[in-house]
């Protein structure tokens, strides 16, 4: 493929999302709708919507999108697809049908990366179980594509940010740091190497995760995107009235992730994100700076943060170890709440 | 004085430039960064900030100029003045920085089984120093005793405790092919091994 996407973007994947803390004052003062069939709306901050259609059988209903990320037409769609499909996953739910998404110029990129992104999500999708019945094309540049996905979930198993109990171990699927090779990349500072773990990640799905969770009564997750690992936590703290403590040195970095941010590689969505925590956050004496914005950093299509009980959590660690998921860890415990919702250490 | 410009950069080149010219810079010298766009305005501000550098803003326009005074004039506290004269890297808070690389299963070299024995005795004896190890670094045949079947494993997890940073060389992990093992800390690579090393006051390697 000749035309490279990220010649049309800036910032890409969910780094382009709008600022955390300026989404909630825009979102406040929305009634929320009453009807009781809504299981989950977003006042948990969850990732996707939950509505009961009867005793066995709820749908779960996301969207995501967002501009390029990658040179790649055909790569762009996998990350996108994955990541959209994610929400679904993180609810505890099936994925099931799905509509494209597209923003694209009708002149100034050749239409053949346009099917390329769309080839993309579709064999993703594919990958996920999901088929795509339908989409949506506006006349827009630079181009963004995404999915509306919906999945189904037994009512009584919906696994939500508000799930997560005192005493419960927090486990993360997937190694951090995609905004940071990203950007890395486009400064010409990542390796291809680092580059290709960091794009391998993006276009794993969260499946097993989420089989896992429903294998060992999860009842607390999310997937962590554009707000980083310590918004996500914090969103999961909040919504659960617990302390979630990390143990930055326990979570699983992709290579050359440290080495970037030690020089300055930090992309401007963690700092945006880092505004948004540190008033419920502690940060521990000591703790490392880079890894501190390390946390911070918005991931694209990133792992699953569970809350699982110590019971069964190396049971769990072990089962995500054999399927894929080679460096999942236990990066944290849920503590009853103190005066900050979020600690870093 | 230094001077960094970076005019016309995006985010977050302003920043490692910025960091690359502290880097660079002599430790008594003030270095003066130009900058051109609100948002990498702010995030170096806030490096700066995080980091305890102190610094001047002047803004004429759009562009404004970062002065990071660091010279013997500049107002700073005693413990910002051991900041500024350190490397803007790594771990800076701790007060005696020591650091432990276990570089093999075996504790010396003569018998095998003697060397085993004498390392779970090394970390039985470890977890009581004071104060604790800033970090343990496990590489080449090391690695293995900081996965999850490790005679020291309940040592290893006092120390973590503790604060101690645990690191785990990435590469042995995949040359032994023991990936399916449960870590006992973080995976890291080379230059994160190197950045430990290098922040190190003491180095202890049993």
């Amino acid at each position: 493929m000749s035309f490279d996407l990220l010649s049309t973007v800036e910032t890409g994947g969910c780094s382009a999302k709008i600022p955390p803390r300026q989404l909630e004052e825009l979102l406040k003062g929305l009634p929320l709708p009453a009807d009781p069939a809504i299981l989950v709306d977003i006042s948990t901050q969850d990732d996707a919507g939950v509505y009961k259609i009867n005793e066995n059988t709820a749908l779960v209903i996301t969207t995501d999108f967002f501009p390029p990320l990658v040179s790649d037409g055909y790569e762009f769609g996998l990350i996108a697809a994955t990541n959209s499909i994610s929400d679904v996953y993180a609810m505890g739910g099936t994925p099931l049908v799905a509509l494209n998404i597209m923003m694209f110029p009708s002149t100034r990129i050749p239409m053949e990366v346009y099917r390329e992104i769309l080839r993309g999500g579709n064999d993703k999708a594919r990958e996920a179980g999901v088929s795509i019945i339908g989409g949506h094309t506006i006349d827009d540049y630079p181009p963004k594509f995404g999915l509306a996905v919906i999945g189904t979930v037994h009512p009584d198993r919906i696994i939500t940010n508000a799930g997560v109990r005192e005493g419960d171990e927090l486990i993360l699927t997937k190694p951090l740091g995609t905004g940071i090779i990203l950007a890395g990349h486009r400064m010409e500072m990542s390796t291809p190497e680092q580059m290709d773990s960091a794009v391998r990640t993006m276009q794993q799905l969260n499946a097993q995760g989420a089989a896992l969770m429903q294998k060992y009564g999860v009842r607390g997750a999310t997937d962590i995107t554009g707000f980083g690992l310590a918004g996500h936590a914090l969103k999961m703290a909040r919504a659960s009235g617990v302390t979630i403590r990390i143990n930055m040195s326990m979570v699983p970095l992709l290579p050359g992730v440290y080495s970037l941010a030690d020089l300055g590689c930090i992309p401007g969505a963690a700092f945006r994100n880092l505004d948004y925590t540190e008033g419920e956050t502690h940060f521990a004496e000591g703790l490392d700076y880079n890894l501190r914005m390390i946390a911070h950093d918005a991931q694209t299509s990133g792992g699953l943060l569970m809350a699982v009980t110590p019971q069964v959590s190396m049971e769990l660690l072990k089962e995500l170890h054999a399927s894929g998921h080679p460096e999942a860890a236990i990066i944290g415990k849920a503590d009853g709440a103190e005066t900050a919702a979020l600690v870093l250490e | 004085m230094k001077t960094v410009d970076t005019r016309g950069l995006t985010c977050p080149a302003p920043l490692i430039k910025t960091r690359q010219g502290l880097n660079e810079a002599a430790s008594d010298e003030a270095v003066q960064i130009l900058i051109d766009n609100p948002t990498s305005l702010s995030n170096v501000k806030r490096f700066l900030t995080d980091n305890s550098l102190a610094f001047t803003v002047k803004e004429e326009g759009n562009l404004a100029f970062v002065t990071v005074t660091r010279g013997e004039k500049s107002e700073l506290t005693a413990n910002e003045k051991e900041y500024c004269t350190t490397e803007t890297t790594g771990n800076k808070n701790r007060v005696r920085n020591t650091v432990v690389a276990i570089t093999s299963e075996r504790m010396g070299s003569g018998d095998d089984e003697l060397g085993k024995k004498l390392m779970v005795s090394f970390f039985r004896t470890l977890v009581l120093l004071e104060p604790a190890p800033a970090a343990v670094v496990f590489y080449n045949s090391g690695v293995k005793l900081g996965l999850d079947d490790s005679p020291v494993l309940e040592h290893i997890r006092e120390l973590s405790g503790k604060g101690t940073s645990i690191y785990l060389c990435s590469t042995c992990i995949n040359h032994f092919g023991i990936r399916d093992r449960l870590p006992a800390g973080s995976f890291s690579d080379m230059y994160q091994i190197l950045n430990v090393l290098k922040d190190a006051d003491h180095i202890i390697r049993p």
